[in-house]
């Protein structure tokens, strides 16, 4: 195969994807749940931009918002997604649908769902490539190569068989050839390991990893896991009911969190506990209802080190290090950040 | 032999197609064995970790101990007497003994009742009459630090967190002496997983219960576990005290798991021990080792001869089923520092 080395305009290290201030909410009968909050993130062309939270915390409906694949009661309320410089937000709808599956792909979490179970894996990936120009038999050809290179045996014969043929890691894997298919600049990954068994799930994590320095693309990876984060990401953003609570380099934030959600997160996190425990760390309390929100800092009720100012005041974001901020008043008064 | 329960040699088949269909297609074993020649103990107040891929056959264990599923052949003693292919009055003494929490822990509750007559229906369905269930229910809602006006809600009322502790509070409520958890942190987020984890550890230190926990979590496994077996298409390729595994695996199937583990620390040096390839499907197990077929170490003899277990000297009999087991220098894992 020749040295995919593809059409990438963005100058590497510039944002290719920046999310201004977004708000977001959903419409229920009960009320409108805010589910995002002032989100900021940049995605710098050619690095992985993981971002890690609990159930709740916003961060799939992030990657979703990303792609414009929200649900119908979801409303933008303020904000804007600029992608290679232009708002997607401000885009008509069928400009913005034809950077899908061009420069834009993702790969969800579960791979059975995401793949049409009565279409052939070769029409799934012969019709991906409608953007490019080409013959069926060239663009059968390119996708039996990719299926060759995320490592599934004997692609050429395999191509013509079903979803249900498969097995889930061959699938996900199947996935991720499609998506890199278009060669896209921007990769959404929906906690893409998470149905996987752990031998998969690094079996996995390394072809992302390779497969992206290789074509060269940005990588916006959603996970629960903080391990599987640790070892793919460059850039982290901790999210806690609907708001970005901390985000800096994968080092500032396994290292030197800044904000007592990440501490606590990471302190949760048996993984990180060397000597075996039966009395596992936990952060008491549960996420506040997103209905009707009241102000002040979110994460308030469950934070050990709250004073009145966190119940008065939300908290916007504090620089406390070279592209590394967190959203906490006591970051003002002293130095909060936690030796490594 | 004082363990509390003892397994022996079970062997768990399902059948693959009908047995018209077999003759038709001239298929000559319509059978997967899920669960081949499995055999261990748990002593009273001890946890075992039964860990593995999916597809393993724990979840297939844990069902033939509770007796969901009819084991094939072997035995399964519990309290020094042999409780598999007893009648169902029988077998419901031997259930007030034991029980079980599930996987999915808001499905393995039925929707239409409370929390409340949840808890009171294990007295119900065993006809205990001589306590008042409304009160064992407010009892077992203290017990797992649930506050008694839960007693009111519905399922779907619970979080996950909250519901795990409503099904080991139902696992609870005949003081049982051993309980079967599956996946007890399954769909949990990191920051309750703890919770659910230390009180079964509370539980099981004040009221000495047996726990055999079933999981993929590793991290589970060795907070949580005192001996740990790992499974590979049916069978343990090795058994031993947790501490011990983790420090110097010797199967290299046990290796690879070990290491596959990401860990949260973006210094770790990985030394990472990556093996290739994927389960082979049981309806097609591969001869000689089974684990060959994705084995780095694998010689002629692994494709050919299936290995014998080893049975170690140590009090822990730590046994492993390997021609060519790893040795201290091979079997370092890289953990968080």
């Amino acid at each position: 195969m020749k040295p995919a080395h593809f059409a990438q305009h963005w100058p590497p290290g510039e944002p290719l994807l920046e999310i201004r201030g977004l708000d977001l909410d959903f419409g229920t009968p009960r009320g409108r749940v805010r589910a995002l909050r002032k989100v900021d993130i940049d995605v710098p062309a050619g690095q992985v931009v993981g971002i890690v939270g609990e159930s709740g915390s916003g961060k799939s409906t992030l990657a979703y918002a990303t792609m414009g694949l929200l649900a119908e009661n979801a409303e933008v309320v303020g904000g804007a997604i600029f992608f290679e410089g232009r708002d997607l937000l401000a885009m008509a709808p069928g400009e913005r649908r034809r950077l899908l599956g061009s420069r834009m792909a993702m790969i969800f979490q579960d791979p059975m769902t995401a793949l049409n179970p009565v279409r052939s894996i070769e029409k799934q990936m012969v019709d991906i490539q409608h953007h490019e120009g080409g013959s069926r038999r060239a663009k059968r050809q390119r996708a039996i190569d990719m299926l060759e290179r995320v490592g599934i045996p004997d692609a050429g014969s395999r191509i013509g068989g079903y979803a249900h043929q498969f097995s889930g890691g061959m699938r996900q894997r199947i996935c991720i050839a499609m998506a890199l298919l278009v060669k896209p600049a921007l990769l959404v990954a929906d906690e893409p390991t998470t149905a996987l068994d752990a031998t998969l799930e690094v079996q996995i994590l390394h072809l992302l990893k390779e497969l992206q320095s290789e074509i060269g693309c940005s990588i916006l990876f959603v996970s629960h896991h903080l391990g599987v984060v640790a070892e793919l990401c460059d850039r982290v953003a901790v999210m806690y009911a609907g708001e970005v609570v901390e985000q800096g380099t994968v080092r500032d934030i396994f290292n030197r969190p800044g904000h007592p959600y990440t501490r606590a997160l990471l302190e949760c996190d048996p993984g990180r506990i060397a000597t075996s425990t039966r009395l596992l760390p936990t952060i008491p309390g549960e996420v506040p209802s997103l209905l009707g929100l009241p102000g002040g800092c979110i994460f308030r009720q469950r934070c050990l080190h709250a004073v009145a100012r966190c119940a008065d005041e939300t908290p916007g974001a504090r620089v406390i290090g070279t592209s590394h901020s967190a959203r906490c008043h006591l970051l003002d008064d002293k130095e909060q950040v936690m030796p490594a | 032999m004082s363990a509390l329960l003892a397994v022996e040699d079970l062997r768990v088949r399902f059948r693959t197609m009908s047995p018209l269909k077999a003759i038709a297609t001239g298929t000559q074993n319509p059978f997967v064995d899920a669960v081949c020649g499995v055999s261990f103990e748990i002593a009273k107040g001890e946890t075992l970790g039964l860990i593995g891929e999916s597809g393993s056959g724990k979840s297939t264990i844990a069902r033939a101990i509770m007796g969901l599923r009819p084991p094939t052949s072997g035995t399964i003693r519990f309290g020094g007497e042999v409780v598999n292919g007893l009648g169902a009055a029988e077998r419901k003494l031997t259930l007030r003994r034991m029980a079980m929490t599930f996987q999915d822990p808001v499905g393995s509750l039925s929707p239409r009742l409370t929390v409340r007559s949840l808890l009171m229906e294990p007295f119900r369905i065993h006809g205990i009459t001589d306590r008042d269930p409304a009160a064992e229910a407010e009892r077992l809602l203290n017990m797992v630090g649930l506050p008694v006006d839960f007693g009111r809600r519905y399922p779907h009322q619970l979080s996950g967190g909250q519901a795990r502790r409503v099904g080991v509070a139902r696992a609870l409520a005949l003081a049982p002496d051993l309980i079967i958890a599956d996946e007890p942190t399954a769909g949990l987020d990191v920051s309750v997983q703890g919770e659910v984890l230390n009180l079964l550890a509370r539980l099981q230190r004040e009221l000495g219960i047996a726990i055999l926990i079933i999981t993929h979590n590793l991290n589970v496994v060795r907070h949580m576990t005192d001996r740990m077996a790992i499974m590979y298409l049916g069978r343990f390729v090795e058994v031993g005290l947790t501490e011990r595994i983790f420090e110097q695996p010797r199967h290299p199937y046990t290796q690879a798991l070990l290491s596959a583990n990401p860990v949260p620390d973006p210094d770790a040096v990985l030394d990472r021990v990556e093996i290739s390839g994927e389960v082979p499907s049981l309806l097609r197990r591969p001869q000689g080792c089974e684990f060959h077929t994705r084995c780095r170490y694998a010689q002629d003899v692994c494709r050919r001869v299936a290995p014998l277990p080893v049975i170690g000297a140590d009090e822990a009999r730590h046994n492993f089923s390997c021609h060519f087991p790893l040795s201290a220098s091979t079997a370092g894992v890289a953990h968080a520092s």
